[in-house]
């Protein structure tokens, strides 16, 4: 039998979601079977794990720097952070064996910078992170989004939605790589406080971002080096949540991310977000 | 693997130095070849179950996790557990820089050195041309004298002895003073009783009566010898193909892989 991936698995049985019996074997599976739909938004990006190798309830580790042992066929991009002080080797998942092997180290989550390595601060996509503050729920993460994705249809943009993973949404916008972080994040930033003026519930400034029943538009992550989940990344819940992108038909009332798992994702085959980063746009001046 | 019967016939493909002997002003240019070998039947681990080879990894005590080459360095323990830590660097420039010499100080009669000394010896071939080495090699055989001397091989700066061995030059290094224990510092040895005249008589006769020439060839390695036949015997019988196994437990995975694969083609 041909080699199908250099990687070599161990411990495929360890339980890594002991709520709902999940082996790491499990973990795997999900992320090959997920891998057509992942590389292409993962691609030349760096990518910051969060590793469980005894599972979620054990505590696990955020790791930006490649970890020991790294194989020389895994990609990475080497860049000074100034929160570490010294150069880190982000990984970057630029194929099906990176994966696997990300996988097999139980970085069960996978988050991933808005910018590619070829122009690290020219970011190619604006990030919109709706984060509900209880008593506000999905359903009102899902109002938002919905307002959200009015607006940016009249700008002539194409939002992309998903799932956190937890009660948020996450839109995205792929845009031309001309601009910087700055700039991107002040659009963002714009475009949450014109929300916030049309509605009670929306709230656009980190100031006020834990009131409780509002919604928190998160507009900080558009900043150089700063990641967000990717799409289809496991998250470290109990029940094994996926953030999952969506059709924008199902981002309605009732909407029920904790249901979006590593048991009920892998059904789905069709791809929400296909052919995403083909289509890019340039931000207009003015927000309205 | 089988290792031939006879000792003798092994000439190594490669020169493993080259350089000169130098005496004073004097340059022998030569090559240097191995010489010893361990004839010693060498055995692989296997996994009891598959019968797999098994591999040896660097794994980190605190959280075993397999340490890459790249990232070892090495270190000195002061004491159980504390360390100093040292940079391949720093060693490096410690190290005696490889030269192109055998350098003879002085020679000394070949037998009177003890083989205690002895640890490991290399033939010498002539380089370029055969006239300083013949020189050399005849002037020892007649004086039955050796050559004492240094060499730097690799990394390590070693006391050598020059000396003619079968119409050849050869080249033994020796151990350091330091690495070679000293008698008189066993207890049981400084309170030796003195033996009887008659004693001594008798021990003689029987010296004299069992004395012959040397010859290493009545000696053999029964254990390899036991070795070798029984190889010969499984060889024709079964034995266990080294192969790459799929653990069951990961068919899923391939499946999956398999599925993965197909898509990412198209």
């Amino acid at each position: 039998m041909d080699k199908l991936t250099k990687v070599e698995f161990t411990n495929l049985d360890k339980i890594l979601y002991p709520d709902v019996k999940l082996t790491k074997e499990k973990v795997i599976e999900h992320y090959i079977r997920m891998a057509p739909r992942m590389l292409e938004i993962l691609k030349n990006r760096p990518t910051v794990l969060t590793r469980f190798p005894d599972g979620i309830n054990k505590e696990g580790f955020y790791e930006k720097d490649m970890p020991l042992g790294t194989p020389s066929w895994v990609k990475t991009f080497r860049e000074y952070s100034e929160t570490a002080r010294r150069e880190i080797n982000y990984i970057v998942c630029n194929d099906l064996d990176t994966l696997i092997w990300l996988a097999n180290l139980a970085a069960l989550e996978i988050h991933m910078t808005l910018s590619q390595i070829d122009a690290f601060d020219k970011p190619d996509l604006l990030a919109f992170d709706l984060d509900p503050q209880p008593p506000a729920g999905t359903d009102d993460a899902v109002h938002v989004a919905l307002m959200l994705k009015e607006k940016l249809d009249e700008l002539g943009l194409t939002p992309y939605v998903k799932t956190s993973g937890k009660r948020g949404l996450h839109i995205l916008v792929p845009i031309v790589r001309e601009y910087t972080f700055a700039q991107t994040r002040e659009y963002v930033h714009e475009i949450a406080r014109a929300l916030a003026q049309e509605s009670p519930i929306v709230v656009s400034e980190f100031s006020r971002s834990k009131k409780p029943g509002t919604v928190y538009v998160d507009y900080a992550q558009n900043s150089h080096g700063k990641t967000m989940v990717c799409p289809y990344s496991l998250r470290a819940t109990s029940q094994a949540t996926v953030s999952t992108p969506l059709h924008w038909s199902e981002v309605k009332k009732g909407l029920k991310p904790e249901k979006l798992t590593l048991s009920t994702v892998a059904k789905s085959k069709s791809n929400p977000w296909k052919g995403m980063l083909e289509e890019r746009h340039r931000l207009e001046e003015s927000v309205g | 693997m089988m290792e031939e019967e006879e000792p003798s016939g092994r000439v190594p493909k490669r020169p493993l130095w080259s350089g000169a002997v130098t005496i004073g002003l004097v340059n022998v240019p030569v090559k240097l070849y191995v010489m010893t070998f361990d004839k010693a039947f060498s055995f692989r681990f296997l996994h009891k179950q598959d019968g797999q080879p098994l591999k040896y990894q660097r794994v980190c005590v605190k959280d075993n996790r397999v340490v890459p080459w790249e990232d070892t360095t090495r270190g000195y323990e002061v004491r159980k557990n504390q360390f100093i830590m040292f940079d391949t660097k720093e060693l490096d420039a410690a190290r005696p820089q490889s030269s192109q010499k055998i350098r003879i100080d002085k020679f000394v009669d070949y037998f009177s050195i003890d083989p205690i000394y002895f640890e490991k010896s290399y033939i010498l071939t002539p380089d370029k041309s055969s006239e300083a080495y013949s020189l050399l090699l005849t002037a020892l055989q007649k004086t039955q004298k050796a050559g004492v001397g240094r060499i730097t091989l690799r990394t390590k700066e070693y006391p050598i002895l020059l000396h003619a061995y079968k119409d050849a030059l050869v080249m033994t290094t020796l151990r350091y003073a330091n690495e070679i224990s000293d008698p008189t510092k066993f207890e049981e040895l400084k309170q030796l009783k003195e033996p009887e005249r008659k004693e001594v008589d008798l021990a003689i006769k029987i010296v004299k009566d069992l004395s012959g020439d040397f010859d290493i060839t009545e000696y053999k390695d029964a254990y390899a010898e036991r070795i070798r036949q029984l190889i010969a015997k499984k060889l024709k019988g079964e034995t266990i193909v080294a192969e790459k196994p799929v653990k069951p437990e990961a068919k899923e995975l391939m499946l999956a892989l398999q599925e993965t694969l197909k898509q990412l083609k198209k």
